[in-house]
């Protein structure tokens, strides 16, 4: 469900920090629309560290697999990319629709490095406020239905205290592919 | 480093294989202050590869040693032996290998792609056995030493670490090396490292749940392991042959105790 616990401005400042502490540079610089490969200067090392901090912020679980990764596992190798590593047709179109903005830029047969570069402050906002909205509607472990934030990030239930459990990134790719699968029999 | 001589390491030569960070870089600067110079081998000619392979070569100069920076992917046979050949060019010998560069995808065994499980075996298993065959004129010529570096994952489970499996297999060529390279002067051994905080500790911990929760006095620096390497190629190592040696701080004999410590607790 859609939650409303957690304000988007509250995501973005968060994000904003992870990277400003991940990538260590000055939180001024970072932009919704700044490109963390190519704006801000991130390595893919990087990535890994500003997940960690914002699954530790939100008590969330980021994907540890791309959407690539996951197509591949789901339709088979080479679904996604071809065997001299660029993107096949079927997987720029699924990527158009998960990405509206980028829609564009995605093209059949771009080089799959070309990918990360696409990562924004905004889309990683998106990423984190995708999974908080996999807020279960009652508490898994006492059944209650009345969560409460804590330090203003942590959605714990009001009753039993137990922390909240959403969908992890992994799951939520996994269930999106499948219904774009079911959908449009793209693969 | 009291089992050395003082002067042993002194103009000797060392290569690490991805001695650009974590244990690889320790390892770099283990030698150095040793007294030897050192090789830095990375990945990829350009970007944040270079740039830290760079930084770790300042180091080693500000040591007072020489340094050579060189960039090949040890999976591909022909980049090893063009780095042997600068190798060789730079000082003209070459005396200690160490085999420390990996990288492996973090999944279920039967989730690999055909691909995926080509690159774990090229660069952890096959780009090893480039590196030995391409340097073996230069340690022959020095009666050199190779140290490999596994981890425990070649005798535990670990979750979604197929790397674990090459390092079984590491382990087993150490003993083989040893004993078909030990009758031509070079003597082959390994070192099994336990848990490091380095970057690959990073990915490592998105995988393995609680990770983070192992207590800081089990983990172990990259510096120990380091001069465990730089012990097995000193003088004072001298009858050790075809063995891997765990530097875990103690982490393996650990490990067995929380199966029997939760049932008690009922
Ligand atoms: N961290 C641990 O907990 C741990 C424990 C026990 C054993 N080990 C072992 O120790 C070794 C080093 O681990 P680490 O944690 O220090 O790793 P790391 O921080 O990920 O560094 C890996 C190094 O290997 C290089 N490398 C990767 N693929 C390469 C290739 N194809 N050709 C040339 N160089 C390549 C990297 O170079 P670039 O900079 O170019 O990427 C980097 O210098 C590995 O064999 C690992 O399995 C690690
Ligand atoms: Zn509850």
């Amino acid at each position: 469900m859609k939650q409303n616990l957690i304000a988007e401005q509250r995501v973005m400042d968060e994000v904003k920090k992870a990277i400003a502490e991940g990538i260590d540079i000055d939180p001024g610089r970072i932009k919704p629309e700044s490109s963390l490969m190519k704006d801000l200067g991130a390595e893919s090392l990087d990535f890994l560290d500003i997940n960690y901090r914002l699954e530790q912020t939100f008590g969330i679980k980021m994907a540890r697999r791309t959407v690539i990764d996951h197509m591949e596992e789901l339709f088979g190798e080479e679904s996604a990319i071809d065997a001299e590593g660029k993107l096949t047709a079927k997987a720029a179109e699924v990527l158009a629709m998960r990405y509206d903005g980028h829609g564009d830029k995605i093209n059949s047969g771009m080089d799959i490095d070309e990918l990360p570069v696409m990562v924004t402050v905004s889309s990683i906002v998106e990423g984190v406020t995708n999974l908080l909205d996999t807020l279960p509607e009652k508490c898994s472990n006492c059944g209650a239905g009345d969560w409460k934030v804590e330090e203003e990030s942590r959605v714990v239930c009001g009753s039993c205290a137990e922390p909240a459990e959403f969908t992890s990134g992994d799951d939520l790719i996994e269930d999106w592919l499948n219904k774009i699968q079911e959908e449009k029999k793209i693969f | 480093m009291g089992v050395a001589e003082d002067s042993f390491f002194t103009d000797k030569v060392a290569i690490i294989t991805g001695g650009s960070r974590g244990i690889g870089r320790a390892t770099a600067l283990a030698f150095a202050k040793a007294g030897a110079d050192v090789v830095v081998n990375h990945s990829k000619p350009e970007g944040g590869s270079k740039k830290k392979a760079e930084e770790v070569c300042r180091a080693i100069e500000d040591l007072g040693r020489a340094s050579l920076a060189v960039a090949a992917d040890i999976a591909l046979k022909a980049s090893v032996g063009e780095m042997m050949e600068a190798v060789s060019r730079w000082r003209g010998r070459l005396d200690f290998l160490v085999l420390n560069a990996a990288r492996a995808p973090f999944k279920p065994i039967e989730k690999l792609l055909e691909r995926e499980m080509r690159q774990l075996v090229e660069t952890n298993y096959m780009g090893n056995i480039f590196c030995i065959q391409k340097a073996l004129p230069l340690l022959e010529a020095s009666g050199g030493k190779i140290v490999f570096i596994s981890s425990l994952g070649s005798r535990f489970y670990n979750p979604s670490y197929p790397l674990g499996s090459m390092k079984a297999a590491m382990e087993a060529l150490v003993r083989d090396c040893s004993e078909t390279l030990g009758e031509r002067g070079v003597s082959v051994n390994a070192v099994c490292g336990g848990i490091v905080r380095t970057d690959s500790f990073k990915t490592l911990r998105q995988y393995m749940e609680d990770l983070e929760n192992i207590p800081e006095e089990l983990c172990v620096s990259p510096e120990a392991l380091a001069d465990v390497v730089v012990f097995l190629c000193s003088p004072g190592a001298r009858g050790i042959r075809g063995q891997t040696v765990v530097v875990d701080n103690g982490l393996a004999n650990r490990l067995y105790r929380p199966a029997w410590a939760k049932k008690n607790r009922g």
